[in-house]
């Protein structure tokens, strides 16, 4: 078995009497995708927000590549290559599709405070940002702004982000979210190229999305891992049927 | 990729140009008073580049950049009236009249008071950030007021200006020439800025400062640098207009004045390298024409003010290189 890329110990997070996360253990291996699935309100939102580092667990801990990062802030834990997109795709709308990128490789890079070199004739981030924004198949739209691509496109150039950071491990929060069909069929080509890279951890409601292409499902119910294994296992488990699928999936 | 000289390039270039030709003919006309006008527009428009790099390109709408515009007002004025009094300031350190002394002083304290208001205020955001700048600015106001020490309520007057190696700086056109100098050399500082990587940082964090944070910046420390630049450039501009005046009150460090460099920053167009220096002009002109017909000729401003924000956001840079600001 590949070694885990993330581990999630005993995470707990309370606002108020809420139980928004509770003793969440989980982990992430080389190579695979590991789907997180549960209702509405079952916190998975809060779970990322603690893997990212915007929000601070009240206990537990998290260990990436071996290394613990509880200490780290978002912007230090994207520099180690955790990368993540957002429910709502989220990019630098008056940037073209270049900049955009440009940014995620400066971030990278950890070097954000050079002042004397015009960005845009600055090799060490023009020349990664054309590669991967020609990888995301983008290359057209290059010095297209973003807020003119369209829905799919900006989901690509999200991609071109990622893969800027020089992921370690992948964090998508639904990425099918507001894709039609023919979308959800791009994105799905998509996630198994983006698992060539590295590790994701998918957050989905899309259930014939998550049953066809995770490796894994752990399903969050009130805060808590109910059950956690195989596409089968998932599928056969009581608990699961009684509190999430119903009994007719 | 944008090419050097576009034609927002150009117009930047003509509206300096505008600013020095005015300038240089007044002098040759003997109009002393159009020369001190013009290097009253310069200083305005110097500061206002300073706010531009925070309000404009890093969106933090600061409402307390009067602070910094009178702190490098009274570094100024208390250095000089210590040098005319020979009344040590510290320990045996009686003030200095050289403006090559005064300006990083004025600078370094201006930048120091920037970066604990910026501290403390970029922990907001939105409305709460424009009160927390106003209100520290508002602090200091009050603190100006109530030091009788270099003149309390009524200001600080010094009657000799400070001086410049090699040049007179009594001479109208020698010191608009030192006042434009500081006006290009800031402008060329920010076009750098902005085009660099730390400028696409910037931008990026206004915009989107969630996304950027994802994308390894933090966004914090960015802001904070850009308003710690911003209030150095608005310390200095503070120095020269005390130094033209010889005179400096607590008037500078008021919220009107915060109001007026806000007004050089968005009349001209927010965001744009040229903005400033555009609006503290027509901010001039309009004082002078207008304000001599009647003293309710801010009323007018705001009109234009009104017109600008609702059909031209790009302000005047704007309108006249008809293209929507880009990052």
């Amino acid at each position: 078995m590949p070694e885990p890329v993330l581990e999630i110990e005993s995470l707990s997070k309370s606002f108020g009497a809420l139980k928004a996360t509770d003793d969440v253990s989980l982990t992430l291996r080389g190579g695979e995708i590991h789907a997180l699935i549960g209702p509405n309100g079952a916190g998975k939102s809060t779970l990322i927000k603690q893997i990212t580092g915007e929000l601070r667990p009240d206990s537990g801990s998290i260990r990436f590549q071996g290394r613990a990062i509880d200490i780290l802030d978002a912007a230090g834990r994207a520099r180690l290559g955790l990368a993540r997109s957002f429910q709502v795709s989220s990019v630098i709308p008056d940037f073209t599709v270049r900049q955009n990128v440009m940014l995620a490789v400066a971030g990278a890079s950890g070097h954000v405070f050079r002042v004397l070199r015009p960005a845009q004739s600055d090799a060490k981030l023009t020349a990664p940002a054309d590669h991967h924004i020609a990888k995301a198949g983008l290359h057209e739209r290059a010095q297209a702004r973003a807020a003119e691509l369209s829905h799919g496109e900006r989901r690509k150039l999200e991609i071109a982000m990622a893969l800027a950071l020089k992921p370690r491990a992948f964090l998508l929060d639904e990425p099918m979210a507001g894709m039609g069909a023919e979308g959800g069929g791009q994105v799905t080509a998509m996630l198994s190229a983006l698992k060539a890279e590295a590790p994701i951890l998918l957050v989905e409601h899309d259930m014939d999305a998550v049953f066809a292409l995770a490796d894994r499902i752990s399903v969050l119910v009130y805060g808590r891992i109910i059950a956690s294994g195989s596409v089968d296992e998932i599928r056969r488990d009581p608990e699961v049927r009684r509190s999430y699928l119903g009994d007719d999936a | 990729m944008r090419q050097v000289f576009d034609r927002e390039a150009l117009i930047n270039l003509a509206i300096f140009a505008a600013l020095v030709v005015t300038a240089v003919v007044a002098h040759v006309a003997g109009q002393g008073f159009t020369v001190t006008l013009a290097t009253k527009a310069a200083i305005f428009a110097l500061a206002g580049v300073g706010l531009n790099l925070a309000l404009g390109y890093g969106g933090m709408i600061s409402f307390g950049h009067a602070a910094f515009f009178g702190i490098g007002g009274y570094v100024a004025g208390i250095l000089a009236s210590h040098a005319a009094s020979g009344a040590p300031l510290v320990a045996s350190f009686a003030g200095t009249t050289s403006m090559l002394a005064i300006w990083p002083v004025a600078m370094i304290a201006s930048g120091i008071a920037a970066l604990l208001i910026g501290a403390l205020s970029l922990r907001t955001s939105g409305v709460y950030f424009i009160m927390v700048t106003l209100a520290f600015a508002q602090m200091i106001f009050y603190f100006a007021i109530s030091w009788p020490r270099y003149g309390g309520e009524d200001g600080l007057s010094f009657y000799v200006r400070n001086t410049f190696p090699g040049l007179n700086t009594f001479a109208p056109i020698q010191y608009f020439a030192i006042c434009a100098t500081l006006l290009a050399l800031a402008l060329i500082l920010t076009a750098i800025i902005t085009q660099s990587r730390y400028g696409l940082a910037l931008q990026a964090v206004r915009q989107n400062s969630q996304r950027s944070t994802a994308a390894g910046i933090r966004p914090y420390a960015i802001r904070l640098t850009a308003f710690v630049l911003s209030g150095m450039i608005t310390g200095l501009a503070g120095a020269l207009y005390a130094d033209l005046n010889r005179f400096v009150s607590p008037s500078m460090l008021s919220w009107h004045m915060s109001g007026e460099i806000m007004v050089f920053v968005i009349l001209g167009g927010v965001g744009r390298l040229c903005g400033p220096v555009a609006g503290a002009a027509i901010f001039i002109l309009l004082e002078h024409l207008l304000g001599g017909v009647s003293e309710h000729w801010q009323a007018l401003l705001g009109l234009m003010l009104l017109v600008i924000v609702l059909f031209a956001p790009g302000g005047l840079i704007g309108m006249l290189s008809g293209r929507k600001r880009h990052a």
